[in-house]
């Protein structure tokens, strides 16, 4: 049987991000990276509105939620569609632990964290030795499980029903008060500085040995397991450490915006986070947070007209079918090609 | 009590059995779970809606199925074929994107109200058998899914082409070499179980609500369990499409509070003990 994954590449553009041996390109890479990190870290706050602000933070959010599952398709060839579950999960956790449990903020935040990454743990363990379609269903399901858990009745004074929770936010985190990680430009530096520790921290695990077991598992699980690989804890730390990256991503949403409904445990979450994975290309860290940028905008723009849906469908089917590697992945193969020919001319 | 519990939850099941033995089909020849699936059925029960207001059920449930068969066809030529050469999570993540898309057609016309269509007249009341008294129209739902399930297995148990799709989800290379053609095959399959979905999307006007979230509540269902019954084994999945009938009414009538969660908890419990499911489905990369 045909044994094709996710990734429309080959093993070899799969190591994305290798440059070719330690030549000059090195530094000057790192120096190109660190002067967009820096410039990206301050100059929106310096020129956009307020409101491509807020679009910015949305989008760094969703971006780093298509992270986690862009790398989990890219290394491991699992599609998560539970996304929404982790994302917003967190969110009602902290919300809760605040306001119910009268925790410090940072006593929420680490709790709601813990809690998170326990049940992601434990979710874990049970599916990924699944099958990949298997797997798909089965992260849909327990993302359904949790949106619906959420609005029953027994829990209904917890979780605030279909009304969702405002966070009590009392105190400060690190020096920053609600206040703080309302405002969308200081809102900003926080999310820049997630994202790119974020995709670093996925981008090195892609490159460690982990990263080459989870491809070789990716490719052929039997041949890993016959050649004395344990293939079923790699899958679990991956799955593990994208939930972690969700959660974050929840958390800093939840405080942002104070408030968390059961419409950030939705299954669109879910959708639009693959959609963002797709359009940035899944190859990579770039590509999943620059896909979550393009969405956020793209949905300012079309969304007052309740398109968004219809065109996350039209987008999952576009991105599949047509360019699955996506606007940054077709971007980087167009710069490589055009590289290429003037080295040989 | 227990006589109605067991009714009534033969009455969801048949719902679920349509619904399910149509993803198990389409898996089965081409290893596709189709996300779109809770689409179709929704579009069933819409159209259903529609076409009863003019002609009224019956005629409702003729012509729906067949129109969902043509959608089944069209399906088939624009989607499942020309990606018959990638993977296959992505042509289930192309089915996931399809549905969306048709959920939010269906909304775009209907609106996001929900709508109720009436039993026929002949189906309205109830009937008494002893002391227990029971709706003629659920009585007609389980009539229809066990029947439709019985003429499910006919089919594949007696009929060539129900052998030869048995051949081709035991071992679709082997399948292949002994010359039969998979191609046309699944054609036949995929709008059969369009139609399927039709009929249930019609028949659950009358008993559940037609609302726009019914697309993902019943293919979320649905996935449950076609996974509970073991991926791709069509009995498996009618075996689990009863279980998770009578766990669900069970749980409405016994855990009023927790009931929404019991069928996860069944899908977990059945993955703890037994991951493959309980059909011996074919185990898949």
């Amino acid at each position: 049987m045909n044994n094709r994954t996710t990734t429309a590449e080959s093993p070899r553009v799969a190591t994305v991000g290798a440059f070719r041996g330690p030549s000059v390109r090195m530094p000057l890479a790192i120096a190109v990276v660190a002067i967009v990190f820096v410039l990206g870290a301050v100059a929106p706050a310096q020129f956009a509105s307020d409101f491509v602000l807020r679009l910015g933070n949305e989008g760094l959010l969703l971006g780093m939620l298509a992270l986690s599952v862009a790398f989990l398709m890219n290394q491991a060839g699992l599609v998560a569609l539970g996304a929404a579950s982790v994302y917003g999960g967190t969110g009602f956790l902290f919300a809760i632990a605040m306001s119910e449990w009268d925790f410090s903020p940072m006593g929420a935040l680490c709790t709601s964290f813990l809690i998170i990454v326990v049940y992601a743990t434990i979710l874990g363990a049970l599916i990924v030795r699944t099958n990949p379609l298997a797997f798909m269903m089965l992260t849909l399901a327990a993302g359904e499980m949790i949106s619906h858990s959420v609005l029953l009745e027994g829990v209904r004074d917890y979780t605030g029903g279909a009304d969702g929770l405002v966070v009590n936010f009392k105190g400060s985190i690190l020096g920053m008060e609600a206040a703080d990680f309302a405002d969308p430009a200081r809102f900003w530096l926080v999310v820049w500085v997630a994202a790119w520790l974020a995709g670093l921290a996925l981008w090195a695990v892609g490159r460690s040995r982990l990263g080459a077991i989870l491809r070789a598992v990716r490719e052929n699980e039997e041949r890993m397991r016959f050649s004395g690989f344990d293939t079923y804890l790699p899958r679990l730390i991956a799955y593990v450490l994208v939930n972690i990256v969700a959660a974050v991503a929840g958390l800093l949403h939840v405080l942002n915006a104070g408030f968390v409904s059961p419409e950030s445990l939705g299954l669109s979450i879910s959708t639009n986070t693959l959609v963002a994975a797709l359009m940035g290309g899944i190859a990579g860290s770039v590509g999943p947070i620059v896909g979550g940028l393009i969405f956020s905008f793209a949905q300012d723009e079309f969304g007052a007209r309740g398109l968004t849906q219809l065109l996350t469908g039209i987008a999952i089917v576009v991105f599949i079918v047509v360019f699955p590697r996506g606007v940054v992945g077709g971007l980087w193969s167009a710069v490589r090609a055009l590289g290429g020919r003037r080295g040989t001319s | 009590m227990i006589a109605l519990l067991i009714a009534n939850s033969l009455a969801l099941a048949s719902l679920l059995i349509m619904l399910a033995s149509g993803l198990a089909l389409i898996y089965g020849l081409r290893d596709v779970i189709n996300f779109g699936h809770g689409a179709i059925y929704m579009l069933g029960a819409y159209l259903g809606y529609t076409v009863a207001l003019v002609g009224g059920f019956w005629l409702a449930l003729v012509v729906v199925p067949i129109l969902l068969a043509i959608l089944g066809i069209a399906f088939e030529y624009l989607a499942l074929r020309p990606l018959q050469s990638r993977s296959h999570i992505e042509v289930a993540l192309v089915t996931l994107g399809l549905g969306i898309i048709l959920g939010q057609i269906i909304i775009f016309f209907y609106g996001g109200v929900a709508r109720s269509v009436d039993a026929p007249q002949v189906l309205s009341g109830s009937v008494t058998v002893g002391s227990l008294s029971y709706p003629v129209y659920r009585i007609f739902l389980i009539v229809m899914g066990l029947g439709s399930c019985a003429l499910l297995a006919l089919w594949l148990r007696f009929t060539s082409s129900g052998l030869y799709v048995r051949a081709v989800s035991q071992d679709p290379s082997v399948a292949r070499m002994m010359g039969i053609n998979a191609d046309r095959l699944s054609l036949l399959v995929t709008s059969l179980s369009a139609a399927f979905a039709g009929v249930a999307g019609v028949l659950a006007g009358p008993y559940l609500s037609i609302d726009p979230g019914m697309d993902v509540t019943m293919i979320v269902n649905c996935l449950i369990i076609v996974v509970i019954g073991g991926t791709g084994s069509i009995g498996g999945a009618i075996v689990a499409a009863l279980l998770f009938g009578l766990v669900q009414v069970a749980g409405s009538v016994f855990l009023p509070n927790i009931a929404a969660l019991v069928p996860y908890v069944l899908l977990m419990v059945v993955l703890l003990i037994a991951p493959r499911g309980i059909g011996r489905g074919r185990v898949l990369n």
